[in-house]
């Protein structure tokens, strides 16, 4: 498994070691550089995705984060002296995003100069009217991005490479693409990169899209060098030649490997490629879910929570009892954490509050607003739409509100009024 | 609490100081006539209490016409264990001091003071008003309005509730109303009255169901949208597989061919058609031809025919011409039967005019006779009428006459009678033997006589006696009768007859003849009411009628033998000329048949003629043999188009045109559809491609997550309301409920004080404390009704029976209650106010009360020494 690193983009290589550049005999075709190749690996960027559960606001800045994702890994590209850069699948979240859209995505591509290569996944499909038309049309696409939108091969002598590719032309196809690979030729002296989207079959302990399916030992098969791999959202390894680099920045609460993308070597033709992760996730995303019982169980979700690393966007769900004191408790935390991260949403309707002797006595209840207070606890709060947990809250809400005030006159009135019979005497 | 002293100065009335010590516990009656300053002192204490010294609208508390006046009072009291003191001066000089044990305050603070021990509250500005007046506002009670206390419950509802808290401390709840106040507001920025959503809650719901709606709609638009990206691909790889294939090249060359084909059996049946004309003429002359040959051989037998013809026809000439005499013969028989019968109608005619005239003549004699008689009979009326005139001629008598002496008779019966009454009478009655003469008449035995004139008795032996009877009436009477003597001696002269009765009788036999008389007239008449005269013409013209009858009778030729009666005749003439018609009508006819039957033979015998003549003709044969020939000829060119007919029918046939021509059709159809089909694909991809073009430049789906994820922050927030909602809604039904149930439980207490007073003003009645501690429902010997519904008086008392029973209820609350009456009672009788007293006696033993009035004498029973204004005024002046 990958090893997270806290932050920036601290990279590893899966064989635990930098690559190996001096086996240059064979790429005679380089003419700038007879350096083995060096690509990036990138996958499903989603962009154009919306965040429906989440405040508009946060929403907006996840969205936003996704353009500054590609352009951190554009920049990254550069700074590792890639070769190219290779996204596999899933560029777009939907095929109708604005035209505006568009035009930021390959605006964030800028800084790379050096070829890319685009395939298109489930989510932009090649189909006969796509994202991709769309943004030829527009003229948005630079001459040094190449969209494989069609199966075949890419040839690109400069860099040493041919990129086989399996674009989705349907939305879901339940052939396995890649299966032309065995039978594509590439020219002699090229390194066999293949490009595809999709779920390696019998691999992955669940399988995102049943459809498009892929064969586990394809880059054995096809004589690949190296199979990069989308639609899998966290970085993961297949087989030695064959990859998911994830998306690089997290946009669901599973796969919590995502965030990162893969800056391949391939020290020799035939050999195994070095393969370096490096973070470009800025928000992770983290569900916490916990059964309050006792007091203490509170305290350990505090310590939790304080935990996360900052600008993470939370799913938090509370189940349980909790006393007034312990919500008070609770509030201050949420409040805190809301401030430290991207995101914060907390689910406490299955959170029973159950005020204790001492919350009611330090509410200063009498009366026959104590009896309501009993009352209110007796009645059942389990059902989603008792209204009884939410009364309960807004009187002992305003029974604080009105304890605070009338502590605050009381301490003024104590300050006036207290003074001994003597002090008041005639001045 | 328990006022001790009381000191104003220039306050009103009191422009020197003026001070009411040594107040007591319990009952003050302070008395003094009106205008003696009871009042007065009651609005001073009020003042000090309600009024802020500050204020700068109290101008009524300062004496009449001194601008330059501080009216000021000065309060000593006991409260809480505490001795109060209280001084407080207006207008001119604005002060207030409070002196509470060893505290002391001043201005605002002694102010708040007060009102915290008594339970009201001072004006933010201005007068005091009744609202503001809390407690005391119960309590004390002003001149005239002792009977309004809903109002002051009303302004002392918080103040009440809040002193008695203590009474309740463990169930009332400090600030209650305040959070159910907060929770009403809170609830009412969600929630209409009614529960129904408003403000943002509303918002939100509506904007919810726009966005639904809206997100569908993009939902819809993307769907349609892939479908025609899917339909784009579908089209391209059809157009390119049909721009690699173009199938229409290959059906354009089939139809080609087919074509060819046709168009080589068209020709075919071209000449079919010119055969089979040339076939059809052939058989036409043949069967000319044969025409003719038949027509020759059948000449011989038609010869035949004809003869056969023109015998029958002589035969039915000939038989009909045998009916005629026999038909003729009928005909006659006929005419004659007429004839016959037309003669017995005659006879039958005059037969019956005979007999018609006989009757006449019969009737006509029977007239006559009856004529005859009649006028006999009338000559015997005549003659008896003679007679009978005659007769009544003879008894003619003058009926007036008759009359007149009647009525004679009558008064001479009368005035002899009357005489006789007047006479003196002369009784009688003489010895045997003896007689006397009177007037000449001689007297024996007894008797009496009357006398009417001087008489003479002669008494034998003895003389005369000359009696004259007395008086005037007798001769007068006697002078009456002679006159009447003579009128009826006249009357009956001129009747001509002797008496009386003889008139009657005659009168008597006048009518009768009379009635004879009228009688035989009316017979008369009834015999011949047009006279004699018009019965014997009547009778003559019957006569002349009978003559004529029976003369034409005669005449008439009397017939032999028996007639048939007319109607039979004429039955039988009519049947007769019936018969005639009928025979006539088919000798007609017959004589029509006949002359056609004569010339249908005529006509028969001159076509046979004809045919013998053209049989028997010489050239006849050639013309046979000629025929013959022809039909040969023809016959052999026939068969010959038939077999080259036959022969090219099975190539055609063969060649299955129609089939060829549905080919045809069938192939430019589909090469012009394939070619159609193209054009439309290359026309729809277009379409197509830059539909797809707009509308994937809209952005939809970017779109559409944005609405969905509007929609989604649409619906939490709505749930938030909603729940929110919910919850304020559940919150402030309970927080109502259980504080209306605490009021509930304050009323118990209240009750038990008033039940306690009411006992004794009305026994058995019943008045109940509302939920906001008002009294209500009044109920007095089964009637119900409400406390505002009874008399003043009543309600005063009541009123004041309340005021005690809160002031209880203050008192057990531990707070300070003073009672202040100021004429109070004053429209009660002396049975209530006897009950009052003791009710306020009662209450005197818990609070100070101090009662002012005009009437001391009213309340000298209740054990207090009254003190006059008026007095301590003077001793305190002095």
């Amino acid at each position: 498994m990958l090893h997270h690193s806290k932050c920036g983009f601290d990279a590893y290589t899966s064989r635990g070691g930098t690559s190996d550049y001096n086996d240059s005999a064979k790429h005679t075709h380089r003419q700038t550089s007879n350096e083995m190749p060096r690509f990036l690996h990138t996958a499903d960027w989603q962009i154009g995705r919306t965040y429906n559960r989440l405040e508009a606001e946060d929403a907006a800045a996840l969205s936003e984060a996704r353009f500054a994702a590609v352009e951190r890994l554009t920049s990254l590209a550069t700074e590792e002296g890639c070769d190219l850069v290779l996204v596999a699948g899933d560029v777009f979240d939907a095929q109708t995003v604005s035209d505006r859209t568009i035009r930021r995505t390959f605006n964030a591509m800028a800084a790379f100069s050096g070829p890319w290569v685009l395939l298109p996944g489930n989510h932009d499909a090649a189909l006969a009217e796509s994202v991709w038309t769309r943004a030829r049309r527009l003229k948005a696409v630079p001459d040094n991005v190449h969209l494989a939108l069609e199966p075949g091969v890419l040839e690109l002598p400069d860099q040493g490479v041919a990129v086989l590719a399996a674009p989705l032309t349907q939305r879901h196809t339940y052939d396995d693409l890649t299966a032309a690979f065995d039978q594509l030729e590439t020219s002699p002296g090229l390194l066999r990169l293949g490009l595809a989207h999709g779920c390696v079959q019998g691999v992955l302990a669940e399988d995102i899209d049943s459809a498009n399916p892929i064969a586990a030992d394809r880059a054995e098969r096809a004589r690949l060098d190296y199979l990069a791999l989308g639609d899998w959202h966290g970085a993961r390894q297949i087989d030695s030649r064959t990859w998911y680099s994830g998306t690089p920045e997290p946009e669901r609460f599973r796969n919590n490997d995502a965030g990162y993308v893969l800056v391949v070597d391939i020290p020799a033709a035939g050999a195994e490629p070095a393969v370096t992760a490096h973070r470009t996730g800025q928000h992770e995303w983290q569900q916490l879910h916990e059964t309050l019982t006792v007091e203490s169980d509170l305290d350990a979700f505090v310590e939790t929570l304080a935990t996360v690393p900052p600008n993470a966007v939370l799913d938090i769900r509370l189940e349980g009892e909790i006393t007034l004191a312990g919500e008070a408790k609770l509030e201050q935390a949420l409040s805190e954490a809301e401030a430290r991260h991207r995101s914060l949403r907390c689910k406490r309707s299955q959170l029973r509050l159950q005020p204790t002797e001492d919350d009611i006595a330090s509410l200063q209840a009498d009366g026959y607003l104590a009896e309501v207070i009993q009352e209110l606890r007796a009645m059942p709060q389990e059902a989603e739409d008792s209204p009884a947990r939410e009364a309960l809250a807004i009187l002992a809400g305003l029974l604080r509100e009105r304890r605070a005030d009338s502590s605050s006159e009381a301490s003024s009135s104590r300050e006036q009024a207290s003074p001994e019979p003597s002090k008041t005497a005639e001045d | 609490m328990q006022l001790k002293r009381l000191a104003i100065q220039q306050f009103r009335q009191f422009r020197e100081p003026f001070e009411l010590v040594a107040l007591t516990p319990g009952i003050n009656l302070i008395h003094g006539p009106n205008e003696s300053g009871k009042s007065t002192l009651v609005r001073a204490i009020r003042a000090a209490f309600f009024e802020r010294h500050r204020s700068g609208t109290v101008d009524d508390l300062r004496p009449w016409g001194d601008s330059a006046a501080a009216p000021t009072i000065d309060l000593e009291f006991e409260a809480g264990g505490k001795e109060w003191r209280l001084t407080k001066s207006f207008l001119q000089r604005k002060r207030c001091d409070l002196q509470v044990g060893t505290q002391r305050f001043s201005g605002e603070e002694a102010e708040a003071k007060l009102t915290d021990l008594l339970g009201y509250e001072q004006p933010q500005r201005g007068a005091s008003q009744d609202r503001h007046w809390g407690i005391p506002g119960l309590l004390w009670v002003e001149q005239g309005t002792g009977q309004e206390l809903q109002q002051s419950v009303e302004h002392a509802g918080d103040h009440l509730k809040s002193a008695l808290n203590s009474l309740l401390g463990e169930v009332a709840s400090t600030g209650g109303d305040d959070i159910i106040n907060q929770v009403s507001a809170q609830r009412g920025e969600l929630l209409t009255g009614t529960g129904k959503p408003r403000g943002e809650y509303d918002r939100i719901a509506k904007q919810r169901q726009e966005l639904e709606a809206q997100l569908s709609t993009l939902q819809e638009r993307i769907a349609t949208y892939q479908a025609d990206v899917d339909r784009l691909g579908e089209l391209r790889r059809d157009h390119q597989q049909d721009e690699a294939n173009k199938p229409w090249h290959v059906l354009w060359q089939q139809h080609r061919q087919a074509e060819e084909r046709f168009r080589h059996v068209q020709q075919r049946q071209q000449e079919q058609a010119r055969e089979q004309q040339a076939l059809e003429s052939c058989q036409q002359t043949l069967g000319l031809l044969e025409q003719r040959r038949e027509e020759m051989s059948e000449q011989a037998a038609r010869l035949q025919k004809r003869e056969k013809e023109h015998e029958s026809a002589c035969k039915a000439h000939a038989e009909l011409q045998a009916q005629s005499p026999q038909l003729e013969q009928k005909e006659r028989e006929a005419q004659q039967a007429y004839s016959a019968a037309e003669s017995v109608v005659k006879q039958a005619r005059a037969q019956s005019q005979r007999e018609k005239l006989a009757q006449d003549v019969h009737r006509l004699q029977a007239r006559l006779d009856t004529l005859a008689e009649s006028i006999g009979k009338v000559r015997g009326y005549q003659n008896d009428l003679k007679s009978a005139r005659a007769e009544l001629r003879d008894n003619t008598i003058d009926e007036k006459a008759l009359a007149a002496l009647r009525k004679t008779c009558r008064e001479l019966d009368e005035t002899r009678i009357r005489l006789q009454v007047v006479a003196t009478r002369l009784r009688y009655e003489l010895e045997a033997g003896r007689s006397l003469s009177l007037k000449g008449k001689s007297l024996e035995g007894s008797g009496e006589e009357q006398l009417l004139e001087e008489s003479e008795l002669h008494i034998p032996g003895i003389g005369k006696l000359s009696i004259a009877p007395g008086g005037e009436d007798v001769s007068k009477l006697r002078r009456q009768l002679e006159r009447l003597q003579q009128d009826e001696a006249a009357q009956l002269g001129k009747l001509h007859v002797t008496s009386l009765e003889e008139a009657e009788a005659r009168a008597q036999s006048h009518s009768k003849s009379l009635e004879n008389l009228r009688r035989l007239e009316a017979l008369l008449e009834s015999a011949a009411p047009k006279g004699l005269e018009a019965l014997c013409n009547e009778e003559a013209d019957v006569r002349k009628q009978r003559d004529d009858c029976r003369s034409e009778l005669d005449s008439l030729p009397s017939t032999e033998g028996k007639t048939l009666p007319l109607r039979e005749a004429e039955a039988a003439l009519q049947a007769a000329e019936k018969a005639l018609q009928s025979a006539e009508t088919t000798l007609r006819e017959h004589r029509t048949q006949l002359a056609m039957a004569q010339q249908r033979q005529e006509s028969a015998r001159k076509e046979w003629q004809a045919l013998d003549d053209e049989i028997r003709a010489p050239e006849r044969e050639e013309a046979a043999e000629k025929l013959a020939q022809q039909i040969r000829n023809v016959q052999q060119q026939q068969s010959a188009l038939a077999s080259s007919l036959r022969e090219r029918q099975a190539e055609i046939d063969q060649a299955q045109p129609d089939f060829l021509q549905q080919d045809m059709q069938r192939l430019s159809a589909s090469a012009q559809q394939a070619e159609e089909a193209r054009r439309q694909r290359a026309l729809e991809l277009q379409a197509l491609q830059s539909r797809l073009e707009v509308q994937g430049a809209e952005g939809l789906e970017e779109k559409c997550n944005e609405v969905a994820a509007e929609l989604e922050h649409a619906s939490r927030r709505y749930q938030e309301l909603h729940r929110r909602a919910q919850a304020l809604d559940l919150l402030l039904d309970l927080l109502q409920d259980k504080r209306q149930a605490l009021t509930r439980r304050l009323q118990a207490p209240l009750q038990k004080h008033l039940d306690r007073y009411l006992a004794l003003l009305f026994p058995k009645a019943r008045l109940d404390v509302d939920e906001n501690l008002k009294p209500g429902a009044f109920e007095r010997e089964g009637e119900l009704g409400h406390m505002e519904e009874l008399s003043f008086g009543a309600r005063e008392q009541v009123a004041l029976l309340s005021r005690l029973a809160y002031a209880d209820l203050l008192k057990e609350a531990g707070r300070p209650t003073l009672i202040i009456l100021d004429d109070s009672l004053v429209h009660s009788d002396t049975e209530r106010l006897g009950q009052m007293k003791r009710i306020l006696f009662d209450a005197a033993q818990r609070h100070q009360i101090l009662l002012f009035t005009c009437h001391p004498e009213n309340w000298r029973d209740l054990g207090v020494a009254p003190r006059d204004l008026r007095s301590l005024r003077s001793e305190f002046q002095s």
